[in-house]
């Protein structure tokens, strides 16, 4: 599904990632976790072509083609999700215009038919009622006036509109109170299938208490420096990542 | 300067037959023409020294060479689908035809017509409101003009059905010209259209007079040519409890000036002065407004919307005057502006004078560019740069747009807004 071999980018010069060798395979959900300053977010946006970060060196394999080298709005129409630590507010535009416009570009790329509003909104009613949504937000400007809670919820709402087939949650817990955490996590334990693969990027082991990984990785200083199963995140939680950035400092081999 | 005025005179020809045909019109018209031809040719085409066109330069109005006949205008730019009502068009300023039945309460006609049916009838209105002591074009159609609309709504009449005036430039210069007069307790909306194909010159004057608690719902659609001239000057007189809204879409044109002036006459009037301009390639448009505040307890809302992209200017002036007796006053003005290039360029300045001492008066102006991190998040849902562009020019449009009461308008305004920018993808990399 997701190979990166050797990754490294830059932001304004500056070196953040540091060689990052990950793969993920179909259905196969990885936490990466990682102290501030780590990279997690920088290897989200690098997946999803946020501009500005310069991949220097290394590759990016996405069901086979070169991820780096499709524009964002094609890596999205192939399948590639990311949703955001901060989502952005569209003011102007409704959140079912803009739902309706991205899954028809997507569907429109995959060779399907495009879907007329009372279609669309027949899809996204069912969508919406999982994640305690109100029905009014569709008629709602895009995340304007949304409280922290709710622009998460729109996040996962917008990626079971579009059932996307790599999924990248850039820290999607922070700033959730533990109801709506619980709500977001059943909105992508819901989504969870065979042919769907997550990135769940996160500072804290919380929310791996409810999205059960089957991987989990731990980046600190731009490289991944210790890999394992669900077990980690609590050896992680329990010690700390002092005790990630100890063994960064005595390197011994890592095994993955 | 006088040279300049002489050859526009001679090679826009006109005044001379005007004299003879004039002479067959009412002696208080023969006057006023008389007054506002020499006030034309005092006051001559403005040029930048004049501080009221600093950034807006009419002077090649004297210069250009401007075809007699341009081939026929695309009427289809002004049909609103499914806006129903009754529609008149104008051949350079002259009625052509009348579509669509005359609603009750109201009768709508050629000023030509009603100076020959009824030569006193219009003596109180038609040309008292636009002044053109300090406005070159307004003087020059009140010289010029040879017909145009005239609006007269009964008192207590309320006119759904909305009046669409279609001008439609079919000769180097048209002079425009719109009287709507509405009667006590009574309400109408009307729209104005400007179409036209290839190089020449529209000027038009749109006098307004509200009665007593009359509501009057305005529009101009100025949809010129791109490489049209539009001078366009709308003038209203407002009394007690009256309310005048006007709202000027500027898409068309190479040079386009709107002034837009209301003067609160009475207690408790209220108006509104909305516009959005659109303009790209080498366009500029200008809207200069004035809002005299002369009697306690009105209120005044403005919001101007402008986008501008490749090496398209802009400007707009905005005044608002509070006489001393005008206490309890509210006056609200903003003008937003969205640059879509580097070389885009506009320049916005309120101006208020305010010399009574119990009044709200707020204005703001901001000039911005589309946000990069919304753009980057539509893309990262599969929607393509272009249409996200698109989608957000027209989101920056929408509170505008929305002040449009008339639906099948606002539809047309916003998918032509759309259409405005479609293809400008690849000049805007190059610029960027």
């Amino acid at each position: 599904m997701l190979e990166i071999k050797d990754l490294h980018v830059k932001i304004e010069g500056r070196e953040i990632l540091k060689g990052i060798d990950l793969s993920v395979g179909k259905g196969e959900v990885h936490a990466v976790m990682g102290p501030n300053g780590s990279g997690k977010s920088t290897l989200a946006s690098v997946l999803a072509g946020r501009e500005g970060y310069e991949a220097i060196s290394g590759l990016v394999t996405y069901q086979g083609a070169d991820l780096l080298a499709m524009a964002p709005d094609i890596r999205a129409r192939e399948g590639v999700f990311m949703a955001f630590q901060y989502p952005v507010e569209i003011p102007g535009v409704t959140n079912m215009y803009f739902m309706r416009e991205a899954l028809n570009a997507v569907r429109k790329h995959r060779g399907e038919e495009e879907l007329s509003a009372g279609e669309f909104l027949k899809i996204v009613r069912k969508k919406i009622d999982p994640l305690e949504m109100d029905q009014s937000m569709l008629k709602r400007a895009v995340n304007e006036g949304f409280s922290g809670g709710e622009k998460k919820r729109n996040e996962i709402f917008q990626m079971s509109v579009l059932e996307p087939t790599l999924a990248i949650l850039d820290e999607t817990d922070s700033g959730l109170d533990i109801d709506a955490l619980k709500i977001v996590a059943a909105g992508i334990n819901s989504l969870r299938s065979e042919n769907r693969s997550f990135v769940v990027v996160t500072h804290y082991q919380r929310l791996l208490n409810y999205i059960v990984p089957d991987y989990v990785h731990v980046l600190a200083n731009g490289k991944i420096v210790k890999s394992g199963g669900k077990s980690l995140a609590l050896e992680l939680e329990e010690k700390g990542y002092g005790w990630v950035e100890e063994t960064v400092a005595n390197p011994q081999p890592v095994g993955v | 300067m006088v040279a300049v005025v002489e050859d526009l005179n001679a090679r826009l020809r006109g005044f001379e037959a005007l004299r003879e045909r004039a002479a067959c019109e009412p002696e208080w018209l023969q006057r006023k023409r008389r007054l506002a031809m020499d006030r034309f040719f005092s006051l001559g085409i403005p040029t930048i020294k004049n501080e009221e066109y600093k950034y807006t330069n009419l002077s090649d109005l004297s210069e250009v060479e401007f075809f007699d006949a341009p081939p026929v205008a695309d009427m289809s730019l002004a049909a609103y689908r499914g806006l129903g009502g009754l529609t008149l068009r104008f051949d350079s300023g002259l009625l052509a035809a009348t579509d669509g039945a005359m609603p009750d309460g109201v009768t709508v006609g050629s000023i030509a017509e009603r100076l020959r049916s009824d030569p006193d009838g219009l003596a109180t209105r038609l040309g008292n409101c636009a002044v053109f002591e300090d406005h070159a074009p307004a003087a020059h159609n009140t010289a010029g003009f040879e017909d145009g609309a005239v609006i007269e709504v009964s008192p207590d009449a309320v006119v759904e059905e909305p009046i669409h005036l279609v001008f439609a430039a079919a000769s180097a210069v048209s002079n425009a010209r719109v009287l709507i007069v509405a009667g006590r307790n009574s309400q109408v909306r009307v729209i104005e259209s400007y179409i036209g194909a290839g190089r020449y010159w529209t000027n038009a004057v749109t006098e307004v007079y509200a009665g007593e608690n009359a509501v009057v719902d305005h529009y101009r659609a100025q949809l010129e040519s791109i490489e049209a001239f539009h001078t366009g000057c709308f003038q209203a007189v407002q009394e007690r409890s009256s309310k005048v809204s006007t709202f000027s879409l500027s898409f068309g044109a190479a040079v386009a000036r709107n002034d837009i002036n209301t003067r609160l006459n009475g207690e408790g009037c209220e108006c509104a002065l909305d516009g959005l301009y659109a303009v790209k390639g080498g366009q500029h448009v200008d809207h200069h407004t004035a809002i005299d505040h002369v009697m306690p307890n009105c209120s005044s809302h403005q919001l101007y919307k402008g986008v501008l992209d490749d090496r398209a200017t802009g400007v707009f002036n905005g005044k608002i005057f509070v006489r001393r007796n005008a206490q309890k006053t509210d006056a609200i003005q903003n003008n937003k502006n969205l640059l879509l290039s580097d070389k885009a360029d506009i320049n916005t300045k309120p101006q208020l004078e305010i010399d009574a001492n119990d009044v709200r008066c707020t204005h703001g102006a901001t000039i911005g560019q589309l946000d990069e991190t919304a753009l980057f998040y539509m893309q990262s849902r599969g929607i393509a740069i272009e249409r996200a562009r698109n989608l957000l020019t027209c989101a920056f449009a929408m509170d505008a747009l929305e002040r449009i009461r008339i639906e099948p308008l606002r539809a047309h305004f916003e998918d032509l807004l759309l259409r405005t920018f479609a293809d400008k993808t690849e000049d805007r990399r190059e610029v960027m």
